[in-house]
């Protein structure tokens, strides 16, 4: 052997030898994204894992977590409750200590399932159906809220910031509209506030003025209607034109300038719609800051909040690592039962959660529609 | 609150009264129930929109322009109407009963399409204003101007009607085919010519009942002819079908019942109170209200 092969040699061993530990203490900690990367709801799905992919590589860069880098395992469900199954079975397989997902409540069920089996710790950033935190399954959380959340805002919104007392419901039947409706009356029942009418209306329907001439002689300050936009128009356009002068509020599926063609500026100026924020209207330094890093890496910036929903749904997990020091399953989810409190989320600060997993609070948002017919944040 | 609710419903009803004459005044003559006739009602409000955008109106009233549009899109849809009877329906006309009323429902189905490939399937929206959204307020009673419009136009056209179906020669013709086409062809009316003018009045007429319910709502789409249609043809019925009076009468009385059933029980019940209402008249009165007895011919 030569001397310049044993000096080659000698410095392997020593960058072998070296190395050893360092590659020992580097095992990554491995998160879960289940998403639909795929199909009708793709959008979504691409939108989870360009948050948590640009979330890992900023803490990676900094050294990572438990000195440990974060390594993200990507399951396509494809937008399929069949594929939802599939997905969540590789993603246990491989070894994940926790998982954002799924979109749609029925993709995050059936996956929810095989989760809470292997004691994985699972947060849907998106799905809403009441039913999937009543299983009593221990490690499952959502970052979203249910419709009694913003039913809780616009309660909230009717007695504190427009100090009304006397208030019209109207919801159009729907398992969506009837809940929000019922949720509203609950609390405003329970903030003294007086529900002097409630009724459905039937959707597709034009014509309204039979149930608005009994609204009108409950006398209500305000009408809070809980369904669609086409109906939300009509309703506040026949209200106006028999002489109610009651404030109209509308709930989130309201949202959408149709509303405001269809009731014509006139009548819809000055309706109050309530719905989640817009990403671009948060006004958190998180928030921020998020959406500058991710406008920078993709180029563009996340229409949709269940991507920011999905960001601190990986947030929260690393926090609770982070602050037990520990990766097991068990003690990320006691951790996010007991201690987590007032986190600084990027969609706001997250209370908590409550022992359904259910996240504490509302992001809720007012928004009014103004003279010329904008729909623009809510002020005074 | 009755009174309000009196007045939202008689509006209501003018215009299915105008749709249920068209139906009334085929299955008089033709003894076929026309399926398209809901699809000429869309039609109308459709060409309005058309019309009123091409002439850029909206923001301001426009009384002028208006009634120059309704005229327009009268006469536009009675020549769909003329059409349609000569494409669909002539060539069947001496055969089983049946093959008439497929034809109906294709072409309904063919409108419904047609209308949808041209305008694109979502909700379209008139421009608002051109009828001056002011009400007046009498005691409780909101009276919307659009509202007195809707009355006045639709009182209007069914008294025009009527007087020309019961006082004019060829008013008398039409009643005559009703009564008896063979007769009445061996009496040297020409038949075929009656039964043209009943395809153009009642698309017509159905024809501005849509132009009044896009204004009303402003909100249109390509199904509103079903559901309207199937109003007008129950009113039809009400009221005695084939029955001219009676198209009209039923129309006014089954937007009140409506307008009552979903002011003093639930909207969600309408029309199952409305539907009930009309099985225990027709249980009175097989023929309708005003119906006569319909000789059965063979």
């Amino acid at each position: 052997m030569d001397r310049s092969l044993r000096v080659m040699f000698l410095a392997w061993v020593l960058l072998v030898v070296a190395a050893a530990p360092a590659a020992l203490a580097a095992e990554p900690i491995r998160i879960g994204i289940q998403g639909p990367m795929s199909g009708q709801w793709a959008y979504e799905g691409d939108g989870f894992v360009k948050a948590i992919t640009l979330l890992a590589e900023q803490i990676n860069a900094k050294g990572g977590l438990l000195g440990r880098p974060i390594q993200i395992v990507t399951a396509d469900d494809q937008s399929d409750p069949v594929q939802a199954a599939v997905a969540a079975q590789r993603l246990v397989s491989q070894g994940v200590v926790a998982v954002v997902g799924s979109y749609a409540s029925s993709l995050t069920e059936p996956a929810s399932t095989i989760y809470d089996e292997a004691g994985i710790v699972h947060i849907t950033p998106s799905s809403t159906a009441t039913r999937l935190s009543q299983k009593g399954y221990p490690r499952f959380f959502r970052t979203c809220f249910l419709d009694d959340r913003q039913g809780l805002f616009a309660a909230d919104f009717i007695t504190g910031t427009l100090k009304k007392k006397r208030v019209a419901i109207i919801h159009d039947n729907s398992t969506y509209a009837s809940g929000l409706a019922d949720w509203t009356r609950k609390y405003l029942d329970e903030r003294g506030a007086q529900v002097v009418f409630y009724d459905a209306i039937t959707p597709g329907e034009r014509d309204f003025t039979a149930t608005l001439t009994r609204v009108r002689a409950a006398n209500p300050e305000v009408i809070w209607f809980t369904g669609y936009f086409p109906e939300g128009g009509l309703l506040v356009k026949q209200a106006r034109s028999l002489g109610i002068k009651a404030t109209f509020m509308a709930g989130n599926a309201t949202n959408n300038p149709e509303f405001v063609r269809i009731a014509g500026v006139d009548a819809a100026k000055g309706s109050v719609i309530v719905t989640e924020p817009i990403p671009s209207d948060l006004p958190y330094p998180e928030a921020r800051q998020f959406l500058a890093d991710y406008q920078k890496k993709y180029g563009e910036e996340p229409a949709s909040i269940w991507t920011l929903m999905a960001a601190d749904a990986f947030r929260v997990i690393v926090e609770a690592i982070r602050q037990t020091k520990s990766t097991d399953p068990g003690q990320i989810a006691t951790y996010l039962h007991r201690s987590l409190k007032d986190y600084p989320g990027i969609t706001g600060p997250i209370q908590g959660f409550d022992q359904n997993g259910d996240r504490l609070g509302t992001i809720h948002k007012a928004y009014v529609v103004n003279e010329k017919g904008q729909i623009v944040p809510y002020q005074g | 609150m009755l009174a309000q609710q009196l007045v939202n419903g008689l509006a209501l009803g003018s215009v299915y009264a105008l749709v249920a004459l068209g139906y009334t005044m085929v299955y008089g003559v033709l003894r076929l129930i026309n399926f398209a006739h809901g699809e000429l009602f869309m039609l109308g409000a459709y060409l309005t929109l058309s019309a009123t955008s091409a002439w850029g109106l909206g923001g301001h009233p426009a009384a002028g322009p208006l009634v120059v549009i309704a005229i327009g899109v009268a006469v536009l849809v009675a020549g769909v109407g003329l059409g349609l009877e000569q494409v669909a329906y002539r060539p069947l006309r001496r055969s089983t009963r049946l093959a008439p009323v497929v034809s109906a429902l294709g072409a309904s189905v063919f409108l419904q399409n047609a209308v949808m490939l041209t305008y694109g399937p979502r909700y379209q929206v008139l421009p608002e204003n051109l009828v001056p959204s002011r009400s007046f307020a009498i005691g409780n009673l909101e009276l919307s101007v659009l509202q007195l419009v809707i009355l006045g136009v639709a009182l209007m056209l069914m008294v025009g009607l009527y007087l020309f179906v019961q006082a004019t020669p060829f008013g008398m013709a039409i009643r005559a085919v009703a009564l008896d086409q063979e007769t009445a062809r061996l009496m040297g009316i020409r038949v075929d010519r009656v039964i043209q003018w009943v395809f153009v009045l009642g698309p017509a007429l159905g024809a501005v009942a849509g132009l009044l319910i896009g204004l009303y709502y402003r909100q249109i789409n390509f199904t509103m002819g079903w559901t309207y249609g199937l109003r007008a043809f129950t009113a039809a019925i009400l009221g005695g079908i084939g029955n001219i009076p009676g198209a009209m009468v039923g129309g006014l009385l089954l937007g009140v019942l409506e307008a009552l059933a979903s002011g003093y029980v639930s909207v969600a019940w309408k029309d199952a109170i409305t539907f009930f209402v009309l099985i225990l008249i027709l249980i009175a009165r097989p023929t309708g209200l005003l119906g006569e007895r319909v000789a059965e011919k063979v």
